[in-house]
């Protein structure tokens, strides 16, 4: 399981919890989000997200 | 019969509301009305990547036309609210259509504050501002920009970025007055400078003509004037309360910041009326008394809070505001409320544009200015939220 952080505002998508607000369950892998799939907080794309060791 | 609800503005915060309710389970009908043509994108992108022509309008989408389809949620766009009867519980729209509701939510936002009138004034706020404004930023134009808030400086750094010779004018004696203790704005009179804007504060525009030659002359109340052939005038927004207004419902004091008065849950003083995002004015966490909130993720987070107290939730929304902003391409987050009066405790170096800045009173953690340190801006937004203390806070959780 991976995180990856949004290098905009510090969010971070933990795959072990996915993001059940969004209908995105735990353990989804962050290749199965989709690319439109923008950060819950500030709103940047995907593709503005880096995995992260925390 | 099924419950209706009818939400009024289809910005971030009447979308997040409307798939909070769905999220939770509400299985009425949700009517959401926005009076922009297209569907609703998301603001912050519009003074940066969309104006520079760098992101498309579709790019910027807050949800696809899908999925609205598939929550069920009547999307009607190119629509505006003409009244609210909270008697008779309808909303008249400007197509004829008359919305019953048994719960309404007022999501109005706001609109570009231009207090001139000169034909060639620009504003930007929606979309529907940025073909015209684009066409007009050309390579080598003489750009006049008048407020260096958050959206005036990013309009500058845009433009800037897209070769145009850009002049910032300020009324303050620095930019990002509303957001930035001094030590902070005075970094960024130095960023402007060195990217090549012409700035100057201290500046308080009296009048704004059209001259002859199709320049537009800008004056200053100390006689100072300045030409050029893009004017906008960007010196923040004014919430648009006047459907809420009409229809009876109470409106908070211009000194809290005016718009719709909401409780903690977004409750206007209209029974089932509620109220979210930049047009509500809620009670400030933390600090106590009141305060309206301009910001993106402010909006999105109310719409959310509010859309599930609609579908029968009681949790309060107690949220520390945080905003960002990209200019010349550094990232400035502000989290809470920053002031004059706090004292600056700094990590990092505010000269490279590396920092956290602490905003301390008393000890008390109230508010975070940072270039390049997310990660600990989101740490110091649960102190905020806690009235942590600075001391208990630093040694263990952030190396200097």
């Amino acid at each position: 399981m991976k995180r990856f952080e949004c290098q905009q505002c510090g969010f971070v998508y933990d795959e072990a919890e996915g993001w059940p607000e969004e209908d995105i369950a735990p353990g989804t892998k962050w290749d199965d989000i989709p690319d439109d799939w923008t950060c819950p907080d500030c709103g940047a794309a995907k593709a503005d997200f880096v995995m992260v060791e925390l | 019969m099924t419950s209706r609800t009818v939400i009024i503005g289809a910005g971030v915060a009447g979308v997040s509301a409307a798939a909070a309710l769905r999220a939770a389970g509400y299985e009425g009908s949700i009517h959401l009305v926005g009076d922009e043509p297209e569907l609703p994108y998301r603001r912050p992108p519009v003074s940066k990547e969309i104006i520079r022509g760098d992101k498309a309008a579709d790019e910027i989408r807050i949800k696809k036309a899908e999925w609205f389809t598939e929550k069920d949620i009547t999307l009607l766009t190119g629509r505006s609210a003409l009244s609210i009867d909270v008697e008779t519980r309808t909303v008249d729209l400007d197509d004829g259509q008359r919305l019953g509701f048994d719960q309404l939510l007022v999501a109005t936002g706001g609109r570009a504050r231009s207090p001139w009138h000169a034909k060639r004034i620009r504003t930007l706020r929606s979309l529907a501002d940025v073909p015209q404004l684009r066409d007009e930023l050309t390579a080598g134009a003489a750009v006049l920009i008048v407020g260096a808030g958050l959206i005036g400086s990013e309009i500058a750094a845009s433009a800037r970025g897209m070769g145009c010779a850009v002049t910032l004018l300020e009324t303050a004696e620095l930019p990002l007055p509303r957001l930035l203790p001094p030590e902070l704005g005075a970094m960024y009179v130095d960023l402007h400078r060195s990217e090549g804007t012409e700035l100057h504060t201290g500046v308080t525009v009296e009048s704004i003509d059209d001259a002859d030659d199709g320049t537009t002359v800008v004056r200053a109340v100390d006689g100072r004037t300045w030409t050029a052939q893009v004017v906008v005038v960007a010196v923040g927004m004014q919430p648009n309360v006047e459907l809420a207004a009409a229809a009876g419902i109470d409106l908070a004091d211009a000194s809290d910041g005016g718009g719709i008065l909401v409780d903690a849950h977004g409750r206007t003083s209209s029974d089932g009326v509620f109220a979210a995002g930049d047009v509500a004015n809620q009670p400030r966490p933390v600090l106590g008394g009141r305060h309206r909130v301009e910001h993106w993720q402010g909006a999105q987070n109310h719409g959310t809070a509010v859309g599930k107290v609609m579908a029968g939730g009681s949790d309060a929304f107690e949220e520390v505001p945080w905003c960002w902003s990209d200019q010349y391409g550094f990232n400035l987050q502000v989290a809470g409320w920053p002031s004059a009066s706090h004292d600056l405790v700094v990590h990092g170096s505010i000269a490279d544009r590396d920092f956290i800045a602490y905003l301390v009173d008393g000890g008390v953690v109230r508010g975070a200015v940072s270039i390049g340190r997310p990660r600990d801006v989101r740490a110091a937004r649960e102190w905020i939220a806690s009235g942590a203390m600075l001391d208990d806070m630093i040694p263990v959780n952030v190396v200097p």
